[in-house]
């Protein structure tokens, strides 16, 4: 369980083992059941969580309509991360699809370890420049691509997400009508 | 006082301070060192700062004009950015993972940057004190930016992102013409001429 988090780590920063230690012992391990809602609009997010197994998405409703903004599975950051930031009312709804196991930290853990030494804050913008190159990515790669090659791209990415997550939820994240979806998916198909 | 300082015009000084300010408290003497890491960068109007395919090497603070950004796709530019003074621009991605740059930076009136390379940027943050809380306090604030423009872009009606953008950036209808507009607010040109005319009404 922890291997899996220093592997994600050493992406970002080189830790001795002693700091591995310390930050390991902020990490507290949680599960939750499928469709829990860990964040609701206008909750203050007070921790993130590091994803071991199951998948969650991230929303706001325009009108009645769901508008999923995130999805994230093993491996990656949880979290309503803009309110954990800025310790303001979370605009988003952070919900599980499948049931979830992850490790938490809390924002008061981690303001201790930034405290603690100036290394930690360092960590803590190479992980925010991982989340800000990602939402980057992805609002060029909405402007320059069809809707056909966002969805061959992201189905390419990620095929195990096609049978994980229900259909709609994926159109929503991809910014494709339903109609849409429901057709280059057949296609996809054909051309296999 | 140092001699860097007294060649620093006191309104770039002032436009550092104010952009610095809104992450932590910072003194003068603190900023009079930060500043000792960057660059003052002049150009004319219509002058390309980075290509596509050049990798940006500068994260800018316009202290004076105007710099769009925009990102060719087939034979339109969608623009991005229209960075004005106080404002921070730059190639993010190119700059971040020292990689050519998709989008293309470019002034349309002439422009003063204060400016500072990635490698100066790592070097500023490892020896001033609160540098690495400042390093992480910009960063958190460039990724906030970002979510709330991906926010706003998929929960405002084009009508809401109009006013609330001319609401904000009023001087912007003489500065830029009105098709850059329309391409940075995402709203068809001939939306655009129609939410201006209901603005002149609504003034009346």
């Amino acid at each position: 369980m922890l291997e899996y988090i220093r592997q994600f780590i050493s992406q970002h920063i080189e830790l001795t083992e002693e700091e591995f230690q310390l930050l390991a012992s902020k990490l507290h391990p949680v599960s939750f059941d499928k469709k829990t809602k860990l964040v609701d609009i206008g909750e203050v997010a007070t921790t993130v969580y590091f994803v071991l197994k199951g998948i969650s998405r991230r929303y706001f409703f325009r009108g009645k309509q769901e508008v999923i903004t995130h999805l994230v599975k093993e491996g990656g950051l949880m979290g309503s991360i803009i309110s954990f930031l800025t310790g303001e009312p979370s605009r988003y709804i952070l919900e599980t699809i499948e049931p979830v196991t992850a490790l938490a930290i809390s924002k008061a853990d981690l303001e201790e370890l930034f405290s603690s030494d100036k290394k930690w804050e360092k960590f803590g913008r190479k992980i925010i420049t991982a989340f800000f190159l990602q939402t980057e990515y992805r609002n060029l790669d909405n402007i320059r691509y069809s809707t056909r090659e966002r969805f061959i791209n992201f189905m390419k990415q990620n095929p195990d997400l096609i049978l994980r997550v229900p259909q709609k939820y994926l159109a929503s994240y991809l910014e494709i009508q339903p109609e849409t979806f429901s057709r280059l998916k057949h296609l996809m198909v054909k051309e296999r | 006082m140092n001699k860097a300082f007294a060649e620093i015009d006191p309104v770039y000084f002032e436009y550092a301070q104010k952009y610095l300010g809104r992450f932590m408290p910072i003194t003068p003497e603190e900023l009079i060192d930060l500043l000792q890491y960057c660059e003052i960068r002049k150009f004319g109007k219509r002058e390309i700062l980075v290509h596509q395919g050049e990798v940006d090497n500068y994260l800018n603070l316009v202290v004076k004009g105007l710099v769009r950004k925009y990102l060719p796709v087939k034979k339109n530019n969608v623009i991005l950015q229209l960075a004005t003074e106080g404002h921070v621009v730059q190639s993010e991605i190119s700059y971040l993972t020292k990689t050519p740059s998709m989008v293309i930076l470019e002034t349309l009136e002439p422009t003063i940057l204060v400016s500072l390379t990635y490698d100066k940027m790592e070097e500023a943050l490892d020896r001033f004190p609160k540098g690495e809380r400042l390093g992480l306090m910009i960063l958190s604030g460039m990724f906030i930016k970002k979510d709330e423009n991906r926010y706003n872009r998929l929960a405002k009606s084009t009508r809401e992102r109009f006013f609330d953008y001319i609401d904000h950036h009023q001087h912007m209808l003489q500065r830029v013409p009105q098709k850059y507009l329309a391409s940075y607010l995402q709203i068809k040109p001939e939306t655009f001429s129609r939410l201006k005319a209901l603005l002149a009404k609504r003034e009346k």
